[in-house]
């Protein structure tokens, strides 16, 4: 929320989990943070972004989260404190180097922050658990529960990590980071900012047989950190009776407000070390216990775990977690409840399922709202242009942007989505093994990050049928909020540097390249169909502003957008606007009940890209305030 | 003590800025808050709803609202007031919803019709200890220029009623904080609201 991460110590402020994390962070000195946005992560590096030079710390927007987690593993080994942030999806694209340095360990403290998305409120693809990169990884884990333990942990995550020369996993979920809470501020710690990486063959050296010294060593400070740590970090609040519930991240949060609801007491144990757990600290916790309640979203984690600590502590403790709530979607007070209710026998005041038949009821044939592309969205006119073109029979590889919102109604256009740039990766299997005719879309961030390697592959094999790439360029990281990439010449510092042209980065991985402007139908249908007739690995690049950037750049100039108007007249209620290019700005209305629709356009929410006019068969649509005017 | 209000419209409206703004409030007055902002792929158009939550640490937890159990619920976009009835009970809730359409493209598509300002408030009654209707967005596009202005003006009207226990100072410290940038509109805003709010406190 603005500037508030920077206020006084001992000042209270609410502030978003991932904005506490910075705070966490400056509290601990961070002095180099490096990061790829991805949401729910997204407003880590925003909020760097934003006071870098005022803090006077080093932070950058790299080009993906592999390149990120190098750069500041290289800051963490030369003494400066650093720290590297990602969505779930992003850590797997870093995780080909985290290992390494898992054994090599580092110098300064090293936080490297996931954010997890059960419910993918954010994401499409999958709900993965990163908790199991922890214990695959052998790196110590920490789980906030809110944004006032976000700025806890975040800051004894560096404290952790200098300790033991460890790079600190900080776990998180989407009801974390997008949460608000109240948080007490301690005092900003200046940055250390500049250091010098030492030559140490007994720390870096990772070939056998000092690579199993290494791993020795990893396996030593596990131990030392649980043991130092694990009765230190996990709490126990007492209670009343037999039945205890054991819970870690925001389920503590439910499991705190449903057991208050129900009027219940039971001792609640508070997982915050989620790797290493500490085999004592669970074992003191159940043994005096009939039976226990594992409140944890997602994989059975810290379930199995009690499991096998039970067979020796207390073989007889009845275990209850994933046989009462669900392994997908998220948890919420809702469903923790009836769980509570099972275990404990007691009733709450309100039949849920019951209050739900009764929603339903009362939001039957509701207009659904889905998220779509928002008006004047150079994509929208790129998926038309690309429809009239190639029809409803190509293949359309979808990839990780703005344009997945391609894959709903009435556009269907991202046939698959799997990865950043994965859509030409798959693209160029089904290429050698069909005839089919595939156009893979991939956003300009996106090229940037992951889409390079894939279209290089093209040009070495030169084999099989190749699909048309059409890179949706738009300027900048635009779905995560706007984050700067090695095409929108300005960095995450704010500074200016000369933009990446993404033709001239395609004709030297060896494709051939067009450019079009991405709001006018009759370019990019010229390109179109000169790239269709063409063999061999190809490009277009479709160019257009985001439309909301172009709006605020408008506002800070005091001018206007242009101003559109359906003619009455001309309209012939044709449906095209509607249901084929389908601009949310763009209403059909019935004035009176049974009466004949009227197509209009919105002025509150047209962003005036003029791409209608342009659609509409009967030249029906025209300006009536031009841009720029007041 | 605890306070639950749910905000719901439409991405882009300016729900999220809302949010801030009565967070802060009750931030001001020394509540505990918690709140969650369910934003991600809907960047423009989605739904939003949003919760904001304050009282005492030992009773707010939870960072979203219970099935069922909003105390306010304050909608943006008119039919969106339908969808936020997951969250509401005749004894518990209260509905103010701003007249104000943004019809989603499926309505055309689909053709599943836009519902009717009375069939909306039919469907939603079941669910409503009481419901106020105000044009909020078009007296903002009326006095203010922009449509935008009708959340500000709502928070005033929930105030101006009594509605939500938040101090009138304390909201408008929030609002200028809040919004620097169009931080005398969104001042007008909340008074205008307020006003609105009073009057209607008066002759209910």
């Amino acid at each position: 929320m603005k500037m508030d991460v920077l206020e006084e110590p001992g000042k209270k402020v609410v502030l978003l989990g991932n904005e506490a994390i910075v705070r966490g962070a400056l509290e601990a000195g961070v002095g180099f943070v490096a990061a790829y946005p991805g949401t729910p992560s997204s407003e880590v590096p925003m909020t760097f972004s934003r006071i870098a030079k005022k803090v006077g710390l080093y932070f950058e927007y790299s080009s993906n989260e592999k390149v990120a987690f190098e750069a500041a593993t290289g800051a963490a080994w030369s003494g400066v404190r650093a720290m590297t942030s990602q969505k779930h999806f992003g850590l797997n694209v870093a995780a080909d180097s985290i290992p390494p340095v898992a054994y090599t360990g580092v110098r300064a403290g090293f936080v490297v922050m996931v954010a997890d998305d059960p419910s993918a409120w954010s994401s499409a693809q999958t709900e993965q658990d990163t908790r199991y990169y922890a214990r695959m990884f052998k790196l110590p884990m920490l789980e906030p529960s809110n944004p006032q333990e976000c700025l806890d942990y975040t800051k004894l995550a560096f404290d952790l990590s200098e300790e033991f020369e460890i790079p600190v996993f900080l776990r998180t979920t989407t009801k974390i980071n997008h949460s608000i809470g109240t948080v007490r501020f301690g005092e900003i710690k200046k940055p250390k900012i500049r250091g010098r990486f030492q030559k140490d063959p007994d720390k870096y050296y990772n070939l056998k047989p000092h690579l199993q010294v290494l791993h020795e060593r990893l396996n030593e400070k596990l131990r030392q950190i649980e043991e130092k740590y694990g009765q230190k970090l996990n709490k126990v609040f007492p209670g009343e009776g037999k039945i205890g519930i054991i819970t870690s991240g925001v389920s503590f949060e439910y499991a705190k407000e449903a057991l208050l609801e129900l009027g219940l007491k039971p001792p609640i144990a508070k997982i915050v070390l989620t790797h290493p757990i500490s085999k004592s600290f669970v074992s003191n916790f159940i043994k005096d216990k009939e039976a226990v309640l594992v409140l944890e979203e997602l994989e059975p984690i810290l379930e199995n775990f009690v499991k096998q600590i039970a067979k020796e502590a207390n073989p007889n403790l009845v275990i209850h977690g994933k046989d009462l709530l669900p392994k997908s979607d998220e948890y919420n007070l809702e469903r923790v409840i009836p769980a509570l209710e099972k275990i404990f026998g007691k009733k709450f005041g309100i039949d849920f399922d019951d209050h739900k038949k009764k929603v339903d009821s009362a939001s039957k044939n509701l207009t659904p709202r889905k998220p779509v592309l928002c008006p004047g969205c150079p994509h929208r006119s790129t998926f038309y242009a690309v429809k009239k073109v190639f029809g409803d029979e190509a293949i359309y590889a979808g990839d990780i942007g703005c344009y997945i919102l391609g894959a709903l109604d009435p556009i269907n256009m991202q046939d698959f989505i799997v990865s950043m740039g994965a859509g030409i990766g798959v693209s160029h299997g089904i290429g050698i093994v069909s005839d089919q005719d595939v156009v893979a879309f991939v956003g300009d961030s996106t090229f940037f990050h992951a889409a390079m390697p894939a279209i290089l592959n093209y040009r070495f094999n030169n084999a099989g049928k190749t699909p048309l790439i059409v890179v949706l360029d738009n300027a900048i990281t635009a779905m995560t909020g706007h984050q700067p990439h090695p095409g929108s010449g300005f960095t995450g510092m704010g500074e200016k540097v000369e933009p990446v042209k993404i033709e001239d980065v395609v004709k030297a991985l060896g494709a051939q390249v067009k450019v079009s402007n991405a709001f006018s139908q009759k370019q990019l249908i010229q390109a179109l169909q000169e790239l269709k007739s063409i063999e061999g690995p190809k490009v277009l690049v479709s160019r257009g502003g985001c439309r909301l950037l172009t709006r605020r750049q408008f506002r800070a100039k005091g001018l206007t957008l242009p101003v559109f108007e359906i003619d009455q007249e001309k309209c012939t209620k044709c449906g095209i606007c509607t249901n084929d290019f389908a601009c949310p700005a763009i209403v059909k209305a019935t004035v009176e009940p049974g009466g004949e629709p009227v197509y209009s356009i919105n002025p509150d929410i047209c962003l005036g890209c003029a791409v209608c006019v342009q659609i509409c068969p009967e030249g029906a649509i025209h300006a009536v305030k031009k841009e720029g005017e007041k | 003590m605890k306070f639950d209000v749910m905000l719901t419209g439409v991405g882009g409206e300016g729900v999220l800025t809302t949010q801030v703004m009565i967070a802060r409030a009750a931030n001001i007055e020394g509540h505990y808050v918690r709140g969650v902002q369910l934003h991600g792929l809907a960047q423009r158009g989605g739904v939003i709803p949003t919760f904001v939550r304050f009282g005492s640490e030992k009773e707010v937890s939870s960072p979203g609202i219970m099935q069922a159990n909003a105390d306010l619920i304050l909608a943006f976009e008119a039919l969106e007031a339908v969808r936020a009835t997951y969250y509401a009970r005749k004894e518990k809730t209260t509905f103010v919803i701003n007249d104000y359409s943004l019809v989603p493209i499926y309505a055309s598509l689909f053709n599943i019709p836009y519902l009717t300002m009375s069939e909306i408030i039919k469907r939603i009654k079941p669910f409503a200890k009481r419901i106020h209707v105000f044009k909020a967005s078009h007296l903002g596009r009326e006095k203010l220029g922009n449509a935008i202005f009708g959340n500000t003006i709502l928070v005033g009207v929930v105030t101006g009623i009594g509605l939500l226990p938040l101090k009138e100072d304390s909201l408008r410290e929030a609002i200028r904080v809040t919004a620097p940038r169009e931080m005398e509109n969104n001042v007008k805003a909340f008074e205008l609201g307020l006003q609105l709010g009073r009057e209607k406190r008066s002759t209910r």
